[in-house]
């Protein structure tokens, strides 16, 4: 399975192993690729981002560990990470979470997000209960890095309408994956 | 957002904190404060863990493009070609940085054994021909700290564990590295007490001043491939006795 190879490979990437490294790299750097293509949306910075990304999984593929998510998605969380970082310092955007949140949902019992627990559905599952230009907003936020502000006038709804809308999302689709 | 360890009501906003961080919609500045508490908040990262998971089906999405050809060489270039650049952080030294970041991460399911952090003092005592080698393997905050004692004549090495709080059904195993050459497995210490592995005499030739072991966590019985699948829970230099 895939994501065996990847898990040794990135073993063996700890431990200064660069055969291993170039297989991982040949491997995993067509998604991570992507990732910085769509979210920086420009050719030489996805280039220079993936330069970064593999020299951070160089140094810190140690930390990778059988308490992680798959080692594929380890990966692209470091891309998207790297990406969004980058995107978010060339068009900076207004901060927001030392502000109130507007979380009010009569549906919803406060009690039931207080723990972590094991999850008996998948995302995609609960992204069907949500209504579908707030599922399609959830997912395009995550998959082209959008901001608040761009996700507002993709819509054509005012800063604060979207930001309840992902916010309320995001507390449904918790409540959905939990039930 | 605040540091410290929120009361249940703050649970559904953090909640939100951590989904928005996973998909990207926050500033510059509150991505560093999310990031700052992920390292002190064991239950706020384990949110943002979750996240991750659950919204990673989303990678579908991304159509993978091969990048060209020269990426992957600059990358070589700038991981290990930066030894003659003064200015350049040697790639080791990138090793132990990241190791030294260890310190502070919660790992939601192997917190006990993957915080690592590495101590090198007094690493480099002048050589002295035929004496034994000592490596200390040490993790701050972790659950093993080894002395590994090479005696180059006889073969034998012993490993000592000074500090043994390790999961069960787990086995610890021995690598050496030289420089940027592979790990090569040592083999499998004992589950309990003292550990003595007589290493190979084809391998007696590899160790020397500077030549780095590492403790991996493996399944029962050692890495089934060959090569350490594991976290690294000890890492330290070998020096002259």
């Amino acid at each position: 399975m895939i994501d065996d190879e990847i898990s040794g490979l990135l073993g063996r990437v700890s431990l200064r192993d660069r055969a291993a490294f170039t297989e991982l790299y040949r491997l995993t750097s067509p998604k991570l690729f992507a990732i910085c293509l769509r979210i920086l949306g420009d050719r030489s910075e996805a280039e220079e981002a993936l330069q970064e990304i593999y020299v951070r999984i160089w140094q810190h593929a140690d930390r990778f560990s059988p308490g992680q998510p798959t080692p594929m998605s380890w990966l692209a969380a470091i891309a998207r990470n790297r990406a969004i970082d980058l995107i978010r310092a060339r068009k900076p955007i207004a901060n927001a979470i030392d502000e109130a949140y507007d979380l009010a949902d009569p549906a919803a019992d406060p009690e039931k997000s207080a723990v972590i627990r094991a999850e008996g559905r998948r995302i995609d599952a609960c992204m069907e209960e949500l209504e579908n230009d707030r599922a399609d907003a959830v997912r395009r936020a995550y998959v082209e890095g959008l901001s608040y502000q761009e996700l507002a006038e993709i819509y054509a709804v005012p800063l604060n309408t979207m930001r309840t809308w992902l916010r309320r999302s995001l507390l449904k689709l918790r409540e959905c994956m939990e039930r | 957002m605040t540091a410290s360890t929120p009361d249940k009501g703050d649970f559904r906003r953090d909640e939100v904190i951590a989904g928005e961080y996973v998909l990207g919609v926050l500033s510059a500045d509150d991505r560093r404060k999310v990031e700052a508490r992920l390292a002190s908040d064991r239950h706020f990262a384990a949110m943002v863990t979750r996240w991750q998971n659950n919204l990673s089906s989303f990678d579908e999405a991304y159509d993978p493009v091969v990048p060209p050809a020269r990426t992957f060489a600059a990358i070589e270039r700038r991981l290990f070609e930066t030894a003659s650049s003064p200015t350049a952080v040697p790639v080791r030294a990138g090793l132990w940085q990241s190791l030294a970041l260890w310190r502070g991460l919660a790992l939601a399911s192997l917190a006990a054994v993957a915080i690592m952090g590495a101590s090198m003092a007094g690493l480099f005592a002048p050589p002295s021909g035929g004496r034994p080698l000592v490596a200390e393997m040490t993790g701050k905050g972790i659950s093993v700290d080894l002395v590994a004692r090479f005696d180059r004549d006889s073969g034998h090495l012993r490993v000592t564990p000074v500090a043994t709080r390790q999961a069960e059904q787990k086995s610890l195993e021995l690598w050496l590295i030289n420089g940027d050459n592979p790990a090569v497995s040592l083999g499998v210490l004992p589950q309990t007490g003292e550990g003595e592995i007589i290493i190979a005499p084809a391998m007696r030739a590899k160790f020397s001043r500077g030549s780095v072991l590492a403790v991996s966590i493996e399944p029962l019985g050692g890495s089934p491939t060959g090569s350490a699948t594991g976290p690294i829970i000890a890492l330290g230099k070998a020096r002259d006795l």
